[in-house]
């Protein structure tokens, strides 16, 4: 079939590939391409038989099979660790990428596209998106936030330091020129010493300290951490976490599963009003939101360039929405099919073979009953109350 | 647009289709939405016990895709008849593990015409699987509700095809 004019390739924005004579160009685009989604990572994990995906890919896949979706190994999501390196790399080359398709052109066909024919190293790397970058579309919200880290990221772990970070921030902008790759103090690095990752700028004062482990929203309830343990506990069966106090903010820590045949609707839906989301619904749409939710959010956590909450909670609707109008979709297909003589027709063809076999079977019954409901009558009898 | 996962990546393939083509014996048919494509599968070569047939396989991928296994199933119609082969009812249901436990989110729909098209050119006789009329009569019309038993492991081609009807509803 001629495809060229498919109504449904007119809305794909495809960045150009390379050209067949650069073999590993094309290899190395591939290369940091997830197998689920077939687009470029985003949030990239591995599990432990070492291929990675997207966080968000992986989380979705396991929840329907705990196996590795490439190469069928048993695999559990206690086993998903963020792979830092290679969403540098993903993020590197996605960058690098327009600049290569430029290099991998012929011929210069006009000269506006070639302004920029080599990055200069002191030259600030293409950061704002040339005419064939490709950039996930992350839903609503989330494509402003730039490389660098954004302020409303969870900077739970350098609280201490709010004030030297508005004032980096400052200097940043004076001297944009020197920002390009190189690391600048906002971003995270691990410490040397210990590994844990942190921002650049706190590294010394940390090393210092003796590499204290670095503080996250994560500790227990203070005070009355030992005393209160049976509390605790239900809440982690009602499936709410730790320490998730009603009225706080939604802490960024990962959404323990909840086990979903126990859990009650109220549960669910005190859980889901703990992040602001929707609670209508019977269980099963209950269900399914939570799930997909705590995918989407615990995706979120393993990437350096998180959305936003409220961009997340977008996405969720948007995707429920979908899947209603998809649904009712199928619902008018059948409506229309049986409206049209000819679609009524079909139908009938289609089901008769059904229709006749039902037929016999109830005359079968029927004349069973009847040799047999003569002798004691009230057994075969339809009850009415 | 509202580009979800699977419309997304039902896109790349057929964009992906339209630029490097399918394989030899394979093409698509139609793909008018985004939700059901039917492709044309012949079986190349001289020694296959299908030489001059085509069949017509279609699909229809649900908004989970390709987390969950499209619904995969040969035409059985005035112009398509599903292929006579020991996995392939007469209702053009198909029991391959593929389609079941060993569906992966790495596999795309021209994974599974390939599939198809070596499950049928391994065949080397002509017959529709035990209990063919029983399976007919009884099927739910989504063959992913039927209960598929792969006794072989060994090869995702070779699976025997003992079933067990589940009607959901």
């Amino acid at each position: 079939m001629d495809m060229s004019s498919h109504p449904l390739l007119a809305v794909i924005d495809e960045s150009p590939p390379f050209p067949d004579k650069y073999p590993q160009l094309k290899r190395l685009d591939r290369s940091v391409v997830c197998q689920v989604c077939k687009e470029p990572f985003t949030a990239p994990v591995s599990i432990s038989c070492g291929h990675s995906f997207c966080s968000q890919c992986i989380r979705s896949s396991l929840d329907v099979s705990k196996k590795c979706p490439s190469c069928n190994e048993n695999c559990s999501e206690g086993s998903i660790r963020r792979n830092r390196a290679l969403e540098e790399i993903t993020d590197a080359w996605d960058e690098s990428r327009p600049t290569l398709i430029e290099l991998t052109r012929p011929a210069p066909t006009s000269t506006s596209l070639r302004k920029r024919p080599a990055p200069e190293p002191n030259s600030k790397a293409s950061s704002s998106s040339g005419p064939y970058k490709r950039v996930k579309t992350n839903g609503s919200g989330s494509g402003s936030q730039s490389r660098s880290v954004s302020p409303s990221k969870p900077m739970s772990k350098d609280g201490s330091n709010g004030h030297a970070r508005d004032h980096e921030e400052d200097e940043e902008e004076e001297e944009d020129e020197d920002e390009i790759q190189e690391l600048t103090e906002n971003d995270e690095a691990p410490c040397p010493l210990c590994q844990a990752t942190m921002p650049i700028s706190s590294i010394p004062l940390h090393i210092e300290k003796g590499c204290p482990p670095p503080k996250s929203t994560k500790k227990v309830n203070g005070a009355a951490g030992k005393g209160n343990q049976k509390s605790d506990w239900k809440k982690v069966f009602s499936g709410q976490g730790l320490g998730s106090g009603k009225g706080k903010e939604v802490e960024m820590k990962r959404i323990t599963k909840p086990n979903y045949a126990l859990a009650t609707p109220a549960e669910l839906r005190a859980t889901l009003a703990d992040y602001s989301l929707p609670t209508a619904g019977d269980k099963p749409t209950l269900t399914s939101r939570l799930q997909e939710w705590i995918i989407l959010f615990n995706a979120n956590l393993d990437t350096s360039h998180p959305s936003s909450l409220s961009a997340l909670r977008a996405k969720l609707a948007e995707s429920e929405s979908s899947r209603k109008r998809d649904k009712e979709k199928g619902k008018d297909e059948m409506i229309n099919q049986l409206g049209t003589k000819e679609g009524m027709e079909k139908y009938a063809k289609e089901k008769k073979g059904e229709f006749e076999r039902l037929k016999k079977e109830i005359m079968e019954r029927d004349k069973r009953r009847e040799t047999e409901g003569s002798g004691t009558g009230k057994e075969n009898a339809i009850e009415v109350d | 647009m509202a580009a979800g996962l699977s419309t997304k990546r039902l896109m790349k393939e057929l964009s992906d289709i339209n630029t490097k083509g399918t394989p030899p014996g394979i093409s698509l048919h139609s793909a008018d939405s985004m939700q059901d494509w039917i492709f044309l599968i012949s079986v190349l070569g001289e020694e296959t016990v299908y030489r001059g047939e085509t069949f017509a396989l279609r699909m229809k991928f649900g908004n989970r895709y390709p987390i969950e296994v499209p619904e995969v199933t040969f035409l059985a119609n005035p112009e398509y008849q599903p292929p006579v082969h020991p996995h392939v009812y007469s209702n053009g249901h198909i029991c391959a593990s593929i389609l079941g436990n060993e569906w992966s989110p790495v596999l795309n729909a021209v994974a599974i015409c390939i599939t198809m098209q070596s499950m049928l050119a391994s065949n080397k006789k002509k017959e529709r699987p035990e209990g063919n009329d029983r399976y007919v009569r009884t099927a739910p019309s989504n063959p992913k509700l039927t209960r598929w038993h792969y006794d072989d492991d060994v090869s995702l081609i070779e699976t025997e095809t003992l079933f067990e009807v589940e009607v959901e509803q």
